[in-house]
């Protein structure tokens, strides 16, 4: 159980993840030889899993997934008490001209796309790199744009949207306090 | 698991936990030097001083190149090139140190405790490189990392360190990082640098016969003779430890034919180790260094990402 308030819900979220699947679908012509899913840890990867998922029900094919983490590419190491504990990168495809949609849970400042891109690069020059979101909460710090939103909501500075998977974590979007929430 | 520590002193402090969370984030930084680009922004900013009181050349190479993949600044403080040599004491020279702005000092010394000294008395974070006959705690990182990447896990197996445990840093930093992790230590060698009173610590046995020592390893990890330490006159000579306690193809069949072979070098070729062994497919010896450098990079990683500003 989550302590906070709960924006959307269960099929809310089920039905974002399909119209970005379309939106995907669409932009691709269901077509995905050269395209790659990459979902930004934690909460990217279940996400691109699900609009993977969704893409293979729609098509019979989808893109390759792979996973990755900022941490090593983060503007704020060394301003925190604590560091997160770095997760697995898993690129499984060559980066050079592909077509990449780095998939992250909630779009808010920018600043961790602004590091998933250089992570990135640093695996290659991708032809084209999207951003998918399944929540845009309209407050960037850097001039950084979604590409494919599931849904939009806005929120106090004290509050961090946070999105629960889980079928048994009573799963939803959540908008919760900074200090209750152990980041 | 999130890593809280200003320092990294001695694998004694640490919990199992956070020896985990080195591991692990080691394997990441792992794949980071696999490829084209072998650079991160990690430490971009950021000023590393390594300060070997005590000469070292390998561990200082793998912690420079370590800190350049990590985008760090960095300098390297030599003793003989430090006032030390002027009379200044150490913690003035560490002092000076860190009123350039430093964000981390690597630093080996001679005396135990020196940079547990030091790291109270800074700032800035302090990671031990080596100090006397106490703590090597990177080195030891990276034979476990070896170890667990090797054997899948850590927890049951047996660990033989063989040589001079006595003046050895590299053992009692890996038996404290094995114990933590649940593998039962075998210390081993000649009765003069096999101190008896290890036995008192649980989970670790002392050997001074080589065939009991490796029968059950899984691992044997072999100390260099240091020559430089041995005027006491611990044993008669180097053949005859290499008679008697030296690994080479007939003591190789003592072992399981899977018992990995481990070195943290330089090697004393044909003393404690023969070159048939040291480049057979038991050795995994370069893989050691290779690791070395992702171990130090999560260290390093971990240590400047929590330093208090």
């Amino acid at each position: 159980m989550i302590n906070g308030t709960k924006l959307f819900s269960a099929e809310e979220i089920s039905t974002a993840v399909a119209k970005i699947a379309d939106a995907i679908g669409a932009d691709f012509t269901g077509s995905f030889d050269d395209c790659a899913l990459v979902g930004i840890h934690q909460q990217g990867v279940p996400l691109a899993e699900m609009i993977c998922e969704e893409l293979k029900k729609k098509y019979g094919s989808a893109p390759l997934v792979g996973k990755l983490d900022i941490s090593m590419y983060r503007d704020d190491i060394g301003n925190r008490k604590r560091l997160p504990a770095i997760r697995e990168t898993d690129i499984p495809f060559d980066v050079n001209g592909s077509s990449i949609i780095l998939v992250d849970d909630v779009l808010s400042t920018g600043r961790t796309i602004r590091a998933a891109l250089d992570a990135l690069t640093d695996y290659g020059r991708a032809g084209l790199i999207r951003l998918a979101v399944l929540v845009d909460r309209g407050e960037p710090e850097f001039p950084i744009r979604a590409d494919y939103v599931g849904l939009c909501t806005t929120a106090p500075a004290d509050r961090k949207i946070v999105v629960r998977f889980e079928e048994d974590g009573d799963p939803g979007i959540y908008a919760v306090n900074w200090e209750n929430h152990n980041l | 698991m999130e890593w809280t520590r200003k320092d990294l002193l001695s694998l004694y402090d640490l919990e199992a936990e956070e020896i985990e969370c080195i591991l692990d984030t080691a394997a990441e930084f792992k794949k980071v030097s696999e490829r084209q680009v072998k650079k991160v922004p990690a430490l971009r900013g950021k000023t590393v001083v390594n300060f070997f009181v005590e000469p070292s050349t390998r561990t200082r190479v793998s912690f420079e190149l370590a800190e350049q993949r990590l985008s760090a600044d960095v300098v390297n403080m030599q003793a003989q090139a430090s006032s030390l040599l002027k009379g200044e004491t150490l913690l003035d020279t560490v002092k000076n140190i860190e009123a350039l702005q430093v964000d981390l000092v690597v630093m080996r010394h001679s005396a135990t405790g020196a940079q547990a000294f030091i790291a109270s008395k800074l700032k800035c974070g302090v990671i031990n490189a080596g100090d006397g006959a106490h703590s090597h705690p990177t080195q030891a990182l990276l034979d476990i990392f070896t170890i667990r990447e090797k054997k899948g896990g850590v927890k049951g197996l047996n660990v033989t360190i063989l040589g001079d445990i006595l003046h050895s840093r590299v053992a009692r930093s890996n038996m404290w990082g094995l114990l933590k992790l649940g593998a039962n230590v075998t210390l081993a060698g000649p009765s003069t640098l096999v101190p008896r009173e290890f036995e008192s610590i649980p989970g670790v046995r002392v050997c001074h016969n080589l065939k009991d020592a490796v029968a059950n390893a899984d691992v044997v990890n072999l100390l260099r003779i240091q020559h430089e330490r041995q005027t006491a006159g611990f044993f008669p000579g180097t053949g005859e430890y290499a008679r008697f306690f030296g690994i080479n193809s007939d003591s190789l069949k003592m072992m399981k034919p899977d018992v990995m072979i481990m070195h943290p070098g330089p090697i004393n070729r044909d003393v404690e180790l023969a070159g048939e062994v040291a480049d057979g497919s038991n050795s995994v010896i370069l893989e050691q260094v290779t690791n070395g450098l992702a171990v130090r990079m999560a260290v390093l990683f971990l240590v400047a990402g929590c330093v208090k500003k």
